[in-house]
């Protein structure tokens, strides 16, 4: 794990430089981003070795105020959780070198660097922390360095409102947390992890419900969403992109880490967070449909993912409670897939909206329209998270919930309460897909394509550089994704790997449903193509036929 | 090769088939209605013709036509005719042929936006509302098909040995209810009556037809091409279930199918000439009652499947 701490102190070098040299505003950005992204890279590839290499995990421990133990470990979960950290974190510091540019606020922007790079050093030891104490530092750390970002804008009275919001929120889930650390620490007596499985079953229980409820908050469960569209669009947009994309993808994290370390599949805990999914799905995107503020939309669409990924995991829990392999394999795997996908998709809308705020001063998607013309790069884009995000191939969206269906599939033949638990699953995720649909048509419709209704829309320009570089590659990745699915969720079985699941499946009856998914998206494209040809050969044709009918 | 020429058919067939709709009708309504072969001569006239944009569009208001016709044959590629084996299947393929189609709309939905028409903006709205609905119907009716077949494939819904089969006790009666709701997804999805009139003439009445106003010439020859197509899809679903025999004459089969795909398009033809289209606000409960159907009728197999 050597590699591991090395990158994340030169990711702290690249937070902390800022702060010496903000009198210098370019160079400071740059020095920033390329140490950071220096971080990220080692990081990454140190991960992705972890994660394609599975052997025994790596454990490092330190001793800490003599009492405690800093120790960290590294198994495939972590692993898997820590790639979104180091992929979209230095593409939204990339972002910011255009967004960021008020040389006047030059301490408040280096302000802001520095606790980006602690946030993103504190989400990559929440991902790896292996005992109680580490865990609870490394969680603490990561919400008030958010709660910073959130209130960059600290003049703003919204935001310094927005920022308590979610202060209050962040306080009160850790509380939930530490109280299920109490009662562990009241059975165990130690503050290691491991011993968790030895828990009496309905200390399990509370453990588990109190956790849920603490990472619940983090994570965007509702009813504790509340805090996700006031912070949201009160954070500058990059910083909105990271914490929507990743960091609350940590509570998530935090579950199923809770989950692996209890060890009992009990269908009580699978019925939990498949409910709490589908209320949280439906529900969010509802609300989100309402929105009119595109980063108020884009926080409630948050909420809706987070429920998608809830239905995954309760449907993969359900599928290791009964002892079928398939769905339990095929839930986790879209689980994680959508972790992955959603904080893709769901940074590339933030930043998105990011340019349309930069360059309008416009919240509302109401006043704005026609932008796609003003802003080609950005409009494009962000059709392609808009496909993404409603899951609709051949966009990475898609793949995500076509694992989840598959396992809720697979799940049909139970009996009972599993049974119509797992059949309305199928139905939620219908629906979400459909009124997801409805939310982001709305969206683009409204503030990229028809006329102008404001001012402010009608003098639109192009995003900076590097904002439109940023969302260029993530759009490409989504459609990656969406069209070459196989080495991705190889990485998410591999991600899924430590989990004590049902043996007796194997990944590659699925890899074959996967190549088959990317022929057909292939299929579509060409046969998109091709009408698309013949449908231009043909109107050059009947150009052509008027016109010598016109002329003679 | 058998595949191919059955898909090749299908597509020819489809505006044949659309124009019985019209010709029964016109029987009901005591008029003679035009020709059989209406909708190929309407196709060749809009291909001729060239295509007009308003200011406002952009690339997505040509590219809406292209998508949803594109997905509309994608699902016929994957469908069984005649219980013809498809030109191409895979176990799962049902998933992501609804999503595509869920792409052909989110497209025309675009399409309808890019026109800065508040009217075509109406219309995206309701078409989004309703089709969400819809396709709650569906999955549930693919939940129970699982459950009765353990298959999520065309193919194996309607080919192969474990078929699915109104005639075969006591599961075969549940089909019943899907057979009902699946007609009444039919006439959602393709803007029938009592849903949505394709006959009206006032805009602010319109669902489907108002979005694609602003479309000429091969746009909208692309657009009613993907029509039929999804219309003869959603027909020859409710086909096999009503007929899942397979005889060993490739031609008697075909004969048999085709004839019962016309059958249902004159239950839609009547349907219309019966029936006056909703109100609005009854609509949601026309399209929530197919998805009750087939719910009951998934909770039903907890006793009879196990």
């Amino acid at each position: 794990m050597n590699a591991f701490f090395l990158s994340l102190a030169v990711i702290l070098c690249g937070g902390v430089l800022p702060l010496f040299i903000h009198r210098q505003f370019n160079m400071m950005k740059a020095a920033c981003f390329a140490l950071v992204a220096a971080g990220c890279a080692l990081g990454l590839f140190d991960t992705l070795s972890a994660l394609l290499h599975p052997g025994v995990a790596a454990t490092v421990s330190w001793p800490w105020l003599h009492i405690f133990a800093l120790s960290f470990k590294m198994d495939s979960i972590s692993a898997f959780f820590l790639i979104p950290i180091f992929l979209i974190s230095p593409l939204a510091i990339l972002y910011s070198l255009h967004y960021m540019e008020k040389p006047e606020h030059s301490l408040r922007t280096a302000t802001n660097y520095f606790f980006n790079a602690v946030l993103i050093v504190s989400m990559a030891l929440v991902a790896c922390a292996d005992n109680i104490p580490t865990f609870a530092l490394a969680w603490e750390i990561m919400s008030v360095s958010s709660y910073f970002l959130v209130v960059y804008d600290f003049q703003d009275k919204d935001t310094r409102k927005a920022g308590y919001l979610y202060f209050i929120f962040a306080q009160g889930g850790a509380m939930f947390l530490f109280a299920a650390f109490a009662v562990i620490y009241r059975y165990t007596g130690n503050f290691a992890f491991i011993d968790l499985a030895t828990l009496p079953e309905t200390a399990k229980l509370i453990v588990f419900i109190l956790a849920f409820i603490g990472f619940g908050s983090k994570a965007g469960i509702f009813p504790l969403h509340i805090w996700l569209p006031y912070a949201h669009p009160a954070a500058p947009s990059h910083i909105s992109a990271v914490m929507s994309g990743v960091m609350i993808k940590m509570g998530i994290y935090g579950i199923v880490r809770i989950y692996e370390l209890l060890g009992t599949p009990s269908l009580l805990f699978s019925q939990i967070v498949l409910v709490a999914g589908m209320i949280t799905g439906v529900l969010g995107v509802v609300y989100a449909l309402g929105k009119q503020d595109v980063k108020k939309l884009l926080a409630y669409s948050s909420v809706e993912n987070i429920g998608i990924i809830l239905i995954g995991l309760g449907i993969g829990m359900t599928g290791v409670a009964t002892n079928t392999a398939a769905m339990a394999f095929c839930g986790f795997a879209g689980a994680f897939m959508h972790v992955f996908n959603h904080s893709i998709f769901k940074s590339l809308l933030f930043m998105g909206a990011g340019a349309i705020l930069h360059k309008t001063k416009i919240r509302s998607i109401e006043q704005l329209g026609g932008l796609i013309k003003r802003m080609p790069i950005t409009g494009r884009s962000f059709l392609v998270g808009s496909l993404a995000i409603s899951g609709l191939p051949p966009f990475s969206g898609f793949i995500g919930e076509f694992l989840i269906y598959y396992g809720s599939f697979q799940g049909l033949h139970l009996t009972r309460a599993s049974f119509i638990l797992t059949a309305m699953a199928i139905v939620s995720l219908a629906v979400i897909g459909g009124l997801a649909t409805a939310c982001f048509t709305k969206v683009v419709g409204l503030a990229f394509l028809g006329e102008p209704r404001s001012a402010g829309a009608a003098q639109a320009t192009e995003a900076g550089f590097t904002m439109q570089l940023t969302m260029v590659s993530l759009a490409c990745a989504c459609l990656l994704i969406g069209v070459l699915p196989a080495p991705f969720v190889r990485l998410a079985f591999k991600g899924i790997g430590d989990l004590q699941l049902v043996g007796g499946y194997a990944p590659d009856t699925f890899i074959e449903v996967l190549d088959n998914i990317s022929k057909a998206a292939g299929l579509f494209l060409l046969l998109v193509l091709a009408i698309s040809a013949l449908r231009t050969l043909l109107s050059h044709a009947v150009y052509r036929h008027l016109l010598c009918r016109f002329h003679g | 090769m058998e595949s191919i020429v059955s898909f090749c058919f299908a597509l020819l067939a489809a505006p044949l088939l659309a124009a019985v709709i019209m010709k029964v009708k016109a029987y009901v309504a005591g008029k003679q209605g035009p020709p059989l072969f209406i909708k190929y001569y309407t196709l060749a006239k809009l291909f001729r013709k060239g295509s007009v944009y308003s200011n406002s569009t952009s690339f997505v208001f040509k590219l809406g036509p292209v998508i949803s016709c594109c997905s509309a044959i994608m699902v016929l590629l994957f469908f069984p005719f005649a219980g013809v084996a498809p030109v191409f299947s895979f176990h799962g393929d049902v998933i992501i042929l609804f999503y595509l189609l869920g792409l052909g709309r989110f497209f025309t939905i675009l399409a309808a936006l890019d026109t800065a028409s508040p009217f075509e903006g109406m219309g995206a709205a309701r078409e989004a509302y309703f089709s969400t609905l819809a396709e709650a119907t569906i999955f549930v009716v693919l939940a129970l098909f699982f459950r009765l077949t353990g298959s999520l494939s065309f193919a194996g819904y309607f080919t192969g040995t474990a078929v699915i089969n109104l005639w075969n006790p006591p599961a075969g009666s549940l089909l019943l209810l899907v057979v009902v709701a699946m007609f009444m997804v039919l006439l959602t999805e393709n803007s029938r009556v009592p849903v949505d009139d394709p006959a009206t003439h006032l805009e602010l009445t319109m669902i489907h037809e108002v979005m694609i106003l602003d479309h000429s010439g091969p746009d909208l020859a692309l657009i009613e091409l993907g029509a039929y197509l999804k219309l003869f899809f959603y027909s020859a679903f409710i086909t096999r279930l009503l007929y899942p025999f397979q005889l060993e004459n490739v031609y008697q089969n075909g004969i048999i199918f085709y004839g019962i795909v016309c059958l249902i398009y004159v239950a839609v033809g009547i349907t219309e000439s019966i029936m006056a289209r909703y109100r609005m606000h009854l609509v949601p409960k026309f399209i929530l009652t197919s998805f009750a159907l087939v719910f009951f009728a998934t909770i039903l197999t907890m006793e009879i499947v196990r």
